[in-house]
């Protein structure tokens, strides 16, 4: 086998890998993160704490401002600041006082590692205590093949799950006093 | 017990095992399918497939189970008695919706970043046609006439109308916002478009290819099955709303909204109950037909899918 032959190969074989890459290319598969806490309390009384779609950042220890363009009303934007910089906006898509949940749907390119990304956070009452779930569906921030590792699968649920361990712990803390 | 009941139990036992449907759930964050014996409403196995599981068709008269692998770029086939698997099938970037010929013999699946229609005979490894269709093509339906094939392009807003005969799409029709996953009603001949972003469904006249209704639903309908006596109803599972809705598949109106689901996706229907797939909650809802009553939860594996008719039972 002659060198230039080699490396006519080589060429062929480099040229079909560009041209299969884009067909090979395949879409991130959705994430998700669900976290619950429960809190010695009753569930009114943590439902009451967390309702106001505005009032994330008296009960989030990672964000300092978060004004809603809307109330509690479907389609009310709020605009996350974090204090440690970044921002986010959300916006309202469901909201049920009677169940005490309320959904939300993320805008792309925020702070967060993480694409199409809805969340739900409700309160339920179980012997006298309030459980508190909280849960996103989500892609990963990345949408190609080889996703550098800070916009990778591993590193949306770790973001997201960060947000709610985080916030749930500190409501816990605020609401029970300790 | 006298030893007549007993051979009669015996023999509904055995009977059960072999011809009861099962109901094939795929699990996309543990890359394996779970087993429903409906007789018994319990699993009765989990099946490792490809990587990324999302759309399956059981096809009773091949007797096996046909599962599109988007990241590994394949479809795995399951035999329905032996609930293993026994073949795989090379699908182009992004197998998603699947979807078989009356007759079992051949498969059909959507190719999502190839932007094509796979036609699989599912003895050969590899796809028999490859055709073109437009963006993003999701949901794919066959027609019992052997012929058509519908697909559900997402990103083009339209289902197109693929002849096998002439290799290509013989018509379009203009549907909701991103058409994912289709229907056909046989005993209407129609076709219904589920469209995850309009929220509602367009429903076909296949004879005159015309949208004839838009039935409005909850956000993001994902998947749907008709159920009841004659199929008088069609269930629709809202992804965003965590809620199925209930249509009289007659005047196409909501008749109920059902809710308790997590993040609901794939559906089907079998003996007068209704199986609705909850990727969130990782579980199986059992739902008496008629009522819409939630009798029971079977759990599944992790992000589970169940995107097509997940339901079959190997004919004899």
């Amino acid at each position: 086998m002659t060198p230039r032959f080699t490396r006519r190969r080589l060429g062929a074989a480099l040229l079909l890998a560009a041209l299969a890459a884009p067909a090979l290319a395949h879409g991130p598969t959705r994430q998700k993160a669900v976290e619950k806490i429960t809190i010695d309390a009753p569930a009114a009384v943590v439902w009451a704490k967390i309702k106001n779609f505005d009032a994330l950042k008296d009960w989030h220890p990672a964000v300092a401002e978060s004004p809603a363009d809307n109330g509690n009303n479907e389609g009310s934007v709020r605009s996350v600041k974090l204090k440690g910089g970044g921002e986010l906006s959300e916006k309202l898509e469901k909201y049920d006082d009677a169940q005490m949940r309320y959904s939300y749907r993320a805008k792309d390119g925020g702070a967060l590692p993480v694409t199409n990304y809805t969340s739900t956070i409700q309160v339920s009452a179980e012997g006298g205590k309030a459980v508190v779930e909280w849960r996103g569906a989500f892609y990963r921030g990345y949408p190609n093949n080889d996703p550098p590792p800070d916009q990778n699968d591993e590193a949306a649920v770790a973001a997201i799950t960060g947000v709610y361990q985080g916030g749930l712990a500190n409501l816990k803390k605020l609401v029970e006093g300790k | 017990m006298s030893l007549r009941a007993l051979v009669a139990l015996a023999g509904l036992g055995a009977a059960a095992a072999t011809a009861a449907p099962f109901a094939y759930i795929t699990n996309q964050g543990s890359h394996d399918v779970s087993v429903i014996d409906l007789a018994t409403q319990a699993v009765v196995a989990t099946v490792p497939v490809g990587r990324s599981p999302a759309g399956v068709v059981a096809s009773s008269r091949a007797g096996k189970v046909f599962v599109s692998n988007p990241d590994s770029h394949d479809i795995s086939v399951i035999d329905m008695r032996t609930q293993a698997v026994i073949g795989r099938l090379e699908a182009g970037a992004a197998p998603v919706g699947i979807d078989a010929a009356a007759d079992g013999s051949r498969v059909f699946a959507a190719d999502w970043y190839g932007n094509r229609l796979l036609v699989f005979d599912p003895a050969r490894p590899a796809p028999v046609a490859r055709i073109d269709v437009g963006r993003a093509p999701a949901g794919v339906a066959a027609h019992p006439d052997g012929d058509t094939v519908f697909v559900a392009e997402r990103d083009d807003d339209a289902v197109a109308v693929v002849s096998l005969r002439d290799g290509r799409v013989r018509a379009r029709v203009a549907v909701g916002s991103h058409p994912f996953a289709l229907l056909h009603d046989a005993a209407r001949e129609r076709l219904y478009a589920l469209n995850v972003q309009s929220d509602d469904v367009s429903v076909i006249d296949l004879k005159r290819l015309a949208v004839i209704a838009t039935v409005r639903v909850g956000k993001a309908p994902y998947g749907a099955a008709l159920a009841g006596g004659g199929g008088a109803l069609l269930y629709v599972t809202n992804q965003h709303d965590d809620t199925v809705s209930v249509i009289d598949a007659e005047r196409l109106t909501v008749v109920r909204t059902l809710d308790g689901f997590g993040y609901p996706e794939g559906i089907a229907s079998d003996g007068g109950r209704v199986y609705v797939v909850n990727w969130m909650d990782e579980r199986v809802s059992v739902l008496d037909a008629l009522t819409g009553r939630t009798l029971r939860q079977i759990p599944t594996g992790q992000n589970s899918r169940g995107f097509g008719a997940f339901i079959g039972a190997p004919t004899p």
